[in-house]
């Protein structure tokens, strides 16, 4: 390495260009780079609420600055016609059925996979390798069929069950990991003092296993609840819609209120915002460990 | 205690790839019994489908175009919040938030961005004396699948660099303090040390950003053209639930379907394959 490096140095041209410039100008430089980063990242949100809070005519002609005159009554006026309410009391209810429905059959399966000989483990694992990668959009229309024929379209639970069945082998396989990480002498240990699997499994196993937990809750939570799709093949009748279906179809709508669509978004997306800033550490740790574990 | 788990995956996973793939040789309307008419629905979509090949194109397009620029973007980013400098916690946050945020806010959001009348985009052209390029970018053939790629680029960017982030801050320092003693510039540091420590990360960062290129694209594309204008932002899935959900063509668009199956699976396998043999060779 060391002489390989000192053979193509001399005729490196960015080696004797960062020579030339001052270090001063290169940390202008990398700042000047991350605030246009950050300004388009964080602008368009910006906007977005510059805009929930305009007038018409405001949002026509003053495009880019904030609002010349607060219009709360937006707010108002689109939480009623676009129903959040309602809304976002299904995506509530779908993503924690969801997730409390994934979490514990996705849990027990891959304790079972980690720790027990049975038959067929081999092959089942597998089966869950194989399917992992698989996204739930490319079987959507043999899916759809299964639905209906259980009788579950357009219904919640038709949903979480799509929602946790189709995210189960990526769980599965997610937390396999982690608890393969438990050494299995704590395991032991309490199967000798008289303590059977499933206890075992619940007071040993998975309070250590949380982090695992909450990598899955944070990861599939987040997908349950901005999920479009297949919310949107599944469930048609309006009353059932989650936030995402909500908006589109409020957005459809043959007047264009412009304000007011920006106040739906608003509503809807400062919420997510606050709470990812909030807890900034677990999102972004959860979001990324989720995915680098597969 | 497997059985739950076995239940879910054979109904939700397991029967759906298998029931695909028997429709995909009938002509079914959903309702009367499906009829057996062999590989005809595969035949008319290679020969007979333009808008299918439109989309297919449109798919491939859309697919290598993010995976290139999120994975590019996102490692150049990782080196610059990499550094101990001010804010970077900050500059960190901000450019992950859009990751939160669902594929339709954000689709509707710029959308809105891309609006002629009152939108974004075209006014900081203005400010910025570039008039030349006003234009109505969702309904310009020309721009509106670029608009809507740049849009995926726009929300993944900031996953990326996290995840390249992580790859960086497990190299060892002293291998680079070493490589300054030896007289190694930046760029053969870069060359030489970083990029072949990082390719196990790498590795995870291009396969799961090929993973959703070919399939999550519908939520943008749905919300911001649905397909328009004239078919030059159809991408397979939108083709494959208009055929469905508004012609009732559901034996054709399992077909389709189970071609995007074997595309995904076969890139999917392959590259793991190719990633996992690399992985010895640096």
């Amino acid at each position: 390495m060391a002489t390989a490096a000192r053979h193509t140095n001399p005729e490196n041209f960015p080696d004797l260009l960062s020579q030339h410039l001052s270090d001063r100008l290169k940390l202008l430089l990398v700042y000047a780079i991350l605030i246009i980063a950050t300004v388009q990242t964080i602008y368009p949100l910006f906007w977005m609420v510059f805009g929930s809070l305009k007038t018409d005519a405001d949002l026509f002609n003053n495009v880019w600055g904030p609002p010349r005159m607060m219009v709360w009554q937006n707010y108002v006026d689109a939480w009623r016609i676009a129903d959040l309410g309602a809304r976002i009391g299904n995506s509530i209810i779908i993503t924690v059925l969801s997730l409390t429905v994934l979490l514990i059959v996705s849990s027990i399966a891959a304790y079972a996979l980690a720790r027990l000989q049975f038959p067929g483990r081999q092959a089942i694992f597998l089966i869950i390798l194989a399917t992992m990668m698989i996204p739930p959009e490319v079987t959507v229309i043999p899916l759809f069929i299964v639905v209906r024929t259980l009788g579950i379209l357009n219904s919640r639970f038709g949903l979480v069950f799509v929602y946790a069945g189709t995210s189960m082998a990526f769980s599965i396989f997610l937390l396999r990991g982690f608890f393969m990480s438990i050494p299995p002498e704590l395991e032991d240990a309490a199967l000798v003092d008289g303590a059977n699997r499933l206890q075992v499994f619940w007071y040993v196993v998975l309070p250590l296993a949380r982090p695992g937990l909450a990598t899955v809750a944070i990861f599939q939570g987040m997908f349950f609840w901005n999920e479009f799709f297949l919310a949107f093949i599944f469930i048609r009748q309006a009353e059932l819609q989650t936030i995402p279906l909500g908006l589109v179809n409020f957005f459809y709508r043959y007047s264009a209120d412009w304000t007011l669509y920006f106040a739906a978004l608003s509503m809807v997306t400062i919420p997510v915002i606050v709470l990812y800033v909030a807890m900034q550490r677990w999102f972004i740790e959860g979001l990324t460990a989720g995915a680098v574990k597969s | 205690m497997m059985t739950p788990a076995i239940i879910l995956l054979i109904i939700f996973v397991i029967i759906p790839i298998l029931y695909g793939f028997y429709l995909s040789f009938h002509r079914w309307d959903g309702f009367n019994s499906p009829v057996f008419i062999g590989t005809r629905n595969y035949i008319r979509l290679i020969e007979r489908d333009d808008v299918f090949l439109k989309a297919v194109t449109n798919t491939i397009i859309f697919a290598i175009s993010v995976v290139l620029v999120k994975n590019v973007l996102g490692l150049f980013l990782a080196l610059l919040v990499n550094q101990k400098i001010k804010g970077v916690i900050f500059f960190r946050t901000a450019l992950f938030l859009p990751v939160t945020l669902s594929f339709v806010v954000i689709g509707l959001l710029w959308s809105w961005i891309y609006n002629p009348t009152f939108g974004l985009l075209n006014a900081g052209l203005e400010l910025l004396g570039l008039d030349s390029l006003i234009r109505a970018w969702l309904s310009d053939q020309a721009t509106a699948l670029g608009a809507i790629i740049t849009v995926d680029i726009w929300k993944w960017t900031g996953f990326h660099m996290v995840l390249f982030l992580a790859g960086l801050q497990s190299i060892p320092k002293d291998l680079y303090e070493v490589a300054i003693i030896d007289g190694a510039g930046a760029w053969t540091r870069l060359t030489r040390i970083t990029l072949p420590l990082l390719a196990p990360v790498t590795f995870i960062s291009v396969l799961l950003s090929l993973n959703g290129a070919f399939v999550r694209n519908f939520e943008l594309v749905f919300v911001m053209t649905d397909g328009g204008p004239n078919h030059t932002t159809e991408v397979v899935l939108t083709h494959l639930v208009t055929q469905a959900f508004r012609f009732g063509k559901l034996g054709y668009a399992s077909a389709m379907g189970f071609a995007l199956f074997v595309v995904v699976a076969v890139i999917a396998f392959t590259y793991i394959r190719i990633g996992r043999s690399g992985a010895y060779n640096f």
